[in-house]
């Protein structure tokens, strides 16, 4: 038996990554793993802003859902979430087909339309919350409102009106979200092969049906991962709501990041903020699962 | 030849331009973006400061004078360097909350902004250091009794310089509202009338969105009846009698505002005092309820002869003969270290730059009578009423459930204007929420 000696070349080998990883992990345990155990930890506590002193308890987890709020901001949330999830999904599909029968018929222009939807996209959200409380503003010089009036349609009560709030907010969502669902759908639309449209075109298939027979089915995997994203991103979205509606009237607005938020520095309860930060990973984890799940069905993965 | 002249003129141009660039930057090396003082200045303390407070103000005129004042600090401390930590305005709020961690943990800095509400949680917590030796008897005397409340702990000690406050009044367009209005009738006809008068404006605007200013602003319906949040242990008993009484009064003043047509339903959307600054620039609002601190912003921004038309007056009561109590707010500086010559040298900074100065710079009303009639910026015959108004001002109770009242508050007021709530089942669930959150941070 030979003893072997330490040798650095053969962890770096081509398949002994573990040297060359090292950094990633460490990123990843130092900023990702290691703040969500922290979470994890203080959610089975009583911790608070207030005192120095906690104790382990599963008592805030009782106490945050037997809260029948916590019920009624999941609804808003879901309704949020949802109707936010298909409208970006569905003009982002919209928008990339329209582009890239515009690039593919060599059309001016698509480059410039490329980078004003994107601009929407690299836009900060609290700005956005900004930009859109101007836009329907309810008084007279509200942007859309004075539109309205302009045509003889009288003012919308945009955001006084708890059912128009949250229409108002998942419009301005999917307003700022729409662009990156075209970006991702557009480069996959480009990985299609061009020969599929023109047997299509051969067979005698019209539009629609190439859409639904060649696009989407080779689009499928790009609109499964894209789901996850934009679902997971909407979830988390708060900096939006805050300035554009601070989760109101009452709380018709109110989304479990933004009650996160109130919790925190409103209570002052970092136990109570940690266990609806686990909440909504649980929420998160369960909805990355249920699209796995349909992605390996599809033989994506 | 003439390439080398060209060359040598050129780099002439260059050195010298340097040379410039550098002087200025001599002139100013005593402040940098995060530094007042010499980098190898001996003694050092760390301050926290909003941005606002700061020569990196958005205002360039505040900016300006913060930046002379830090300057002239300087050259007088050359023994010290303040190492800044800079705060933007819209997080000030999560900040307090962070300070106050930071405090715990023996990690706050040496001195500080503290926020005029937090004040009392702060000293309850042992964060902030006395600081009566370094005020005489006098000044403290002179405070407004308001700010002496807040700013004085159980043990009678002084713990943190209030320097900046501001108050809540009535403006109006004498235009359309020639008298103004005494009691909440008054004040709901006066806006029916005005939108007779004009059918492109809204009679009354207030805050009545979800932030701090709604529950703020409304307090002073409240205040004026005799109503209080708390009791002096901190719990919530706006739920109880006669609070509960005057409470759902305020309510219904609201929600009657709207009923009657005086209000627009938007104002359950509005959050921020820009945009009834924006109204009153529009010409579409008779009478808000807004800050002392909106006068500045409406007399640069109105026309002179539209400016003209406006008149400012204490918040309308429930009754003619209740005191037009008003919501006074503003910040303080604290000081956390235990070293007492840095709680000193905290000191010497809020009295050069803050006290008197700071309001010079920032046209914040002071905290003193005294300062009102010395300062050249106080002494527009309008400050003389919110001099007056200050005398009936109440500080929102610092007491740590309160940030969850008001939120409370913001979303009672938000469903009473929105109909989806009545102003009982509005306050009882409000009232019913603070108390369950005073409980939990009893534990």
């Amino acid at each position: 038996m030979t003893k072997k000696g330490f040798a650095p070349r053969e962890l770096i080998g081509e398949n002994r990554p573990t040297l060359w990883m090292a950094p990633l992990l460490a990123v990843v345990t130092l900023f990702y793993l290691y703040p969500a155990f922290e979470v994890l930890r203080f959610s089975v506590t009583n911790s608070s802003l207030l005192q120095a002193n906690y104790e382990y308890t599963l008592r805030t987890y009782a106490q945050v859902l037997g809260d029948p709020v916590l019920y009624k901001v999941i609804r808003t949330t879901a309704i949020f979430v949802l109707a936010s999830v298909v409208l970006q999904l569905a003009l982002g599909l919209l928008i990339a087909v329209a582009a890239n029968r515009a690039r593919r018929r060599r059309l001016p222009g698509i480059v410039f339309m490329r980078s004003v939807i994107l601009s929407a996209w690299v836009m900060p959200g609290v700005v956005i919350g900004i930009v859109w409380a101007i836009v329907l503003n309810e008084a007279s010089y509200g942007l859309i409102n004075l539109v309205l009036s302009a045509v003889g349609i009288g003012g919308v009560a945009w955001l006084s009106n708890p059912n128009t709030a949250l229409l108002s907010i998942i419009i301005a969502n999917v307003w700022r979200g729409t662009a990156f669902s075209m970006i991702l759908q557009y480069a996959g639309l480009q990985s299609i092969p061009d020969e599929l449209y023109e047997a299509a075109e051969v067979d005698g298939a019209n539009a629609l049906q190439t859409f639904w027979h060649i696009t989407i089915p080779q689009l499928r995997p790009i609109l499964m991962i894209n789901i996850i994203l934009i679902t997971i991103s909407t979830l988390n979205t708060f900096d939006m709501i805050l300035p554009l509606t601070g989760g109101g009237p009452g709380q018709a607005t109110e989304v479990l990041s933004l009650r996160t938020y109130n919790v925190i520095f409103g209570q002052f309860s970092l136990a109570g903020g940690a266990v609806l930060a686990v909440i909504m990973l649980a929420i998160s984890l369960v909805i990355t699962l249920f699209y796995r799940r349909l992605l390996r069905s599809e033989g994506v993965v | 030849m003439r390439r080398w002249v060209v060359r040598s003129a050129g780099l002439a141009v260059v050195v010298a331009v340097v040379g410039i660039l550098v002087g200025c930057g001599g002139g100013s090396e005593v402040l940098t973006l995060d530094r007042i003082g010499q980098e190898d200045a001996p003694k050092t303390m760390t301050v926290q400061l909003n941005n606002s407070y700061t020569h990196q103000a958005a205002t360039p005129s505040w900016a300006d004078g913060f930046e002379k004042s830090f300057t002239k600090f300087a050259e007088d401390h050359p023994d010290w360097k303040l190492e800044l930590k800079i705060i933007p305005d819209d997080a000030t709020t999560q900040e307090q909350a962070r300070l106050l961690e930071a405090a715990r943990v023996g990690r706050a800095p040496d001195c500080a902004n503290v926020d005029s509400f937090v004040v009392p949680q702060f000293i309850d917590q042992g964060a902030l250091k006395p600081i009566d030796e370094h005020f005489s008897e006098e000044e403290k005397q002179d405070l407004f009794p308001f700010v002496r409340e807040v700013v004085t702990g159980e043990d009678g000690k002084m713990y943190a310089a209030w320097w900046a406050t501001d108050l809540r009044l009535l403006y109006r367009r004498t235009d359309l509202v020639p008298e103004p209005p005494r009691t909440w009738d008054e004040l709901i006809a006066a806006a029916k009338a005005a939108e007779e008068k004009d059918s492109e404006v809204d009679g009354y605007l207030f805050n009545g969105g979800r932030w701090e200013g709604t529950t703020f602003d409304n307090l002073a319906h409240f205040w004026s009846q005799g109503g209080e949040l708390v009791d002096e242990e901190g719990k919530p008993i706006f739920g109880e009698e006669p609070h509960r009484t005057y409470m759902l009064n305020v309510f219904e003043f609201l929600k009657e505002s709207v009923d009657s047509g005086a209000s627009p339903q938007r104002v359950a959307t509005i959050q921020n005092y820009d945009e009834l600054d924006a109204a009153a620039q529009a010409g579409t609002v008779a009478m808000f309820q807004g800050g002392d601190f909106e006068y500045p912003a409406l007399k640069e921004t109105l026309p002179p002869e539209e400016f003209k038309k406006w008149e400012i007056s204490f918040i309308p009561t429930m009754n003619p003969d209740d005191p037009q109590k008003t919501g006074t707010g503003g910040w303080t500086m604290g000081a956390f270290s235990d070293d007492p010559e840095k709680v000193e040298m905290c000191m010497e900074f809020t009295k050069d730059v803050y006290i008197g100065e700071g309001n010079q710079v920032t046209g914040q009303l002071p905290t003193s009578e005294s300062l009102f009639s010395e300062l050249d910026k106080f002494q527009d015959p309008i400050y003389d009423t919110f001099r007056e108004g200050l005398k009936e001002g109440e500080a929102r109770p610092g007491v740590p459930v309160y940030p969850e009242i008001s939120n409370q508050l913001q979303i009672a007021i938000g469903t009473v204007l929105t109909e989806e709530a009545t102003p009982e089942e509005a306050l009882d669930k409000a009232y019913k929420n603070s108390l369950s959150a005073y409980e939990e941070q009893q534990r």
